[in-house]
């Protein structure tokens, strides 16, 4: 494998792919193992987060993949080289770690912190010195201002920030991260895991998170794999998948009351039917207005204002007591929804506008569409029916699977 | 909680530190000097106070300490840092029970035995000496290894430093203060001792003391006393300096 | 002469010695470890005033003992005075460094629950601060025990008490038939006195220190 990430043409892609194949650990004196068997492919660039309840085993296979345990039995492959048996030193150099602590050396600065790695792997002064301050950048701290603190003058965000940015350094194609942002408080959490978001923008790197918190998981995560004691993969889908079709009680448990609306929040507003709605600009002579709804069948229309962006709701009413003006007819638009907003959001609009319906707008505020409980429902409905297909054509691989690379009885494990 | 903001750089030895104890030996050392070359000597003083012979076992002190400090760490650290490893684990206890035996040892006895097997002479001295002073660094080094935070090693093995990168780039750094501290005491000890190097013949201020005390030359005895006590707060002056200067930035606890 | 055959012929003032040694560094510490938790105690509220205590009791311990020694015999003379005066003063760091280590560090916490519900300083104190900061204190009193015994053996030089004076016995007649055997005889008879005090002291600790605290 090439010293520096593998970079696919077509996609942009800098992560590399990650095979595990029965991978397991037994520890000397206790009858059960604490990781049995685990197979999972994760596909380059790709985003799987690891989840399950305390002592499922769920670090310790992450930390398999990068050797700090080693394993049992069982295969690793990166890029479809096989690592399991090479030199763990070297292996560890190519791959990022990020652990809740943030593990950074109290006695070196920041930017002696993220060096480390450069530094092992060889690269030259100048080299490094750009590198980590590109890294201070990429994570959203001023160069000028964190570039020679000491870890214990950072707040715990700002501690993890670092962290992420020494496993990038060497820009290694997976970022392993265990926890990361459990040590932190929620709005901190939150913010971290929007930068997290950006960066996988980005970077596309490959990257395998292990958190306990299932929001964390839907939010970050292409796939999670929920996992069972002994890591036994309960189920092993897209977030959608996981909210809309749990495997079993166990999976159903875990991802906790309210996976409708959590589901809701996955979609964006663009990705569903917007239904179109009678409209006037204020420009036009109130006959046509009058006129228009007449034709339209309606009893009400959406006023724009000059630039096209909604301004009014009108109903034939208001516009018969309107008396000429249209100056103080019609209710004010007060909730719009962009097209990048999620279904909850739209919800949230539509159900407390009073006409059970929200304008939707483009990126400069301009009319595109309405969005109304019924286009709403219609879509959440057509969604959740997708989703369900696609889980259980999913569970059906997964246990294809399994049963081709469980050992047959009679083989040794 | 807000990060504090990042001082600039401290000038960690201040001017303080680096002033005030020599100026006092200064002080202390005329004192002596003017006093001495004024009073009125009889022969026996004379003889015992030659200025020759005092430089020689002020030279022989130094000589002792620096040499005995020198061996202490060669052995004490590298001896501390692979007892500190995981596979000398079962052998921890005993060097710990060894420890407290050579605690419980008083020097004089040590360095006395020590002149029956190896006759008399400044090797003997240095041997006892060394075997002294090895306790308080070793059972440094091991405590401040020991001391270190796990995640942190865990950290710096998953970025995938070597084991011997580890040991170098942050196990030792790390457990620098503490390993200092234990120097430090071991220094002071060492000079402790050094002053008992006279039995065994191994020359040292101990011997002006010692003649004013068998020759009941108060004056001598003094002499001898105040140059011991001037090099040993010296010697713990410089290793405090090393020490603040030796110790992490990054570690720094605000007292 | 054979070891044993010498320790048996000289039971007598073998055992004398090691009883004066014995109580000699008793008594020391006792007065010891009175003066240096009264030294904590008086000091660990105040940073200056805990500071200078550290600073002084320190500089005497870099002192070497023989070179203290030497410095009290022309102002206390010889025998028992120096002897006390220099073990006294010796044995003051450890227990002073221990006393306001452990003083200082009970959780600010409990400091501020025994103040809540009205207790004065001097209560406070002795309730709640003293109990908690023992083991550190006792740890203190361990090794200054240690070092006493260490120190006694050189004050033999000056006409001290104890097993010391067998050393220095040994060591001047250096050749003689029975030089080894006295060295050797106070020497390890320091060594024992040594480790029983401590395995006493230790002793003492497990009986005095609340159970609430312990390990």
């Amino acid at each position: 494998m090439a010293e520096t990430t593998a970079v696919t043409a077509t996609t942009g892609v800098t992560g590399a792919t990650i095979e595990l194949e029965g991978l397991s650990k037994r520890y000397p004196g206790s009858p059960q193992p604490a990781v049995d068997s685990v197979s999972m492919e994760i596909g380059a660039g790709e985003t799987v987060i690891l989840v399950g309840p305390s002592g499922c085993g769920k670090s310790t296979t992450l930390r398999m993949i990068n050797r700090l345990i080693e394993p049992t039995s069982g295969r690793i492959r990166i890029n479809g080289e096989d690592v399991t048996d090479i030199d763990p030193v070297k292996l560890r150099r190519r791959i990022g770690y990020a652990i809740q602590s943030s593990g950074l050396f109290p006695h070196l600065t920041v930017a002696q912190n993220i060096a480390q790695v450069p530094k092992m792997i060889g690269w030259g002064k100048q080299r490094i010195k750009d590198r980590v301050e590109e890294m201070l950048d990429l994570v959203g701290l001023d160069p000028r201002e964190f570039h020679d603190r000491y870890p214990r003058r950072l707040s715990g965000g700002q501690q993890q920030r670092v962290g992420v940015a020494r496993a990038l350094a060497a820009d290694p194609p997976v970022l392993l991260m265990d926890e990361p942002f459990g040590a932190v408080d929620p709005i901190t959490r939150d913010h971290l895991q929007d930068e997290l978001i950006r960066l996988q923008h980005e970077l596309h790197k490959t990257i395998v998170f292990v958190t306990h918190d299932f929001d964390e998981a839907i939010k970050l995560g292409d796939r999670i794999a929920v996992l069972r004691e002994q890591s036994h993969i309960a189920q092993f889908d897209t977030p959608e998948a996981i909210l809309t079709n749990p495997a079993d009680d166990f999976v159903s448990g875990f991802v906790g009351a309210g996976a409708a609306l959590k589901r809701l929040n996955l979609t964006r507003v663009r990705d569903v039917g917007i239904a179109d709605f009678p409209s006037a600009t204020v420009d036009e002579p109130l006959q046509a207005i009058l006129a228009g709804l007449r034709h339209g069948g309606v009893n009400e229309l959406l006023l724009l204002d000059r630039r096209g962006r909604p301004y009014k709701w009108l109903r034939r009413g208001d516009l018969m007591r309107a008396r000429g003006t249209l100056a103080r007819a019609g209710t004010l638009v007060t909730h719009t929804v962009s097209r990048d907003a999620t279904l909850r959001d739209a919800l949230e609009a539509v159900l407390t506008d009073s006409g059970g319906r929200a304008a939707v707008t483009g990126r400069r505020g301009e009319y595109v569409g309405v969005v109304d409980m019924e286009t709403l429902m219609d879509s959440v409905h057509q969604m959740l029916e997708a989703d369900r297909l696609t889980a259980l054509e999913h569970q059906e691989e997964l246990l294809e699977h399994e049963r081709a690379t469980r050992p047959r009885d009679g083989e040794p494990q | 909680m807000t990060a504090p903001a990042a001082r600039p750089s401290r000038r960690r030895i201040t001017i303080g530190k680096l002033l005030v104890t020599p100026a006092v030996l200064a002080v202390l050392l005329l004192t002596l000097y003017l006093w001495i070359t004024h009073v009125r000597l009889d022969s026996i003083e004379r003889n015992s106070l030659q200025g020759s012979q005092v430089r020689l076992y002020l030279w022989q002190q130094i000589e002792l300490t620096a040499v005995s400090t020198f061996f202490v760490l060669v052995i004490a650290l590298p001896l501390g840092i692979l007892l500190s490893r995981r596979f000398a684990r079962p052998a921890a206890p005993f060097a710990v029970a060894l420890a407290n035996l050579g605690q419980a040892t008083p020097a004089i006895g040590l360095l006395a035995l020590l002149t029956f097997w190896l006759g008399i002479g400044a090797r003997t001295a240095l041997v006892g000496m060394v075997a002294y002073a090895v306790l308080p660094v070793l059972s440094n080094t091991m405590a401040g290894l020991r001391a270190i935070d796990p995640a942190m090693l865990e950290a710096a093995k998953g970025i995938g430093m070597s084991p011997l990168g580890v040991l170098g780039r942050v196990e030792l750094p790390l457990a620098v203060p503490l390993i200092l501290a234990g120097v430090r005491t071991a220094l002071i000890l060492n000079v402790g001792t050094g002053t008992l190097a006279a039995f065994a013949g191994g020359g040292g201020l101990g011997n002006l003391i010692t003649a004013g005390i068998t020759t009941q030359r108060t004056r001598v005895l003094i002499v001898g006393a105040v140059l011991t006590v001037c090099l040993a707060l010296l010697v713990d002056w410089l290793a405090s300096l090393a020490e603040v200067e030796l110790s992490p930035r990054g570690l720094e606890v605000r007292q | 002469m054979d070891f044993w055959d010498y320790v048996s012929s000289r039971r007598e003032q073998l055992l004398n010695d090691t009883y004066q040694h014995a109580s000699a560094v008793f008594q020391c510490m006792v007065v010891a470890a009175l003066l240096g938790v009264g030294i904590g105690a008086l000091t660990y509220r105040s940073d200056r005033a805990g500071r200078a205590a550290t600073l002084v009791t320190g500089t005497i311990l870099t002192i070497p003992s023989y070179a203290l020694l030497g410095l009290l015999i022309p102002v206390v003379g010889l025998g028992v005075p120096p002897t006390v005066t220099a073990l006294v003063l010796y044995a003051l760091l450890p227990i002073v460094r221990n006393s306001l280590v452990g003083l200082r560090g009970v959780d600010p916490a409990l400091v501020d629950a025994a103040r809540g519900i009205g207790m004065t300083g001097t209560a406070r104190l002795l309730r709640v601060e003293l109990p908690i900061a023992w083991p550190a204190i006792l740890a203190g009193i361990r090794v200054s025990t240690q070092m006493s015994m260490g120190i006694l053996a050189i004050a033999a030089y000056a006409s001290g008490p104890g097993l010391g004076n067998e050393i220095f016995s040994g060591i001047a007649g250096l050749g003689s038939a029975n030089a080894l055997n006295e060295v050797l005889a106070g020497t390890l008879g320091i060594v024992v006195l040594a480790l029983l005090f401590d395995a006493a002291l230790v002793l003492l600790g497990r009986v005095t220190v609340s159970r609430g605290i312990r390990g």
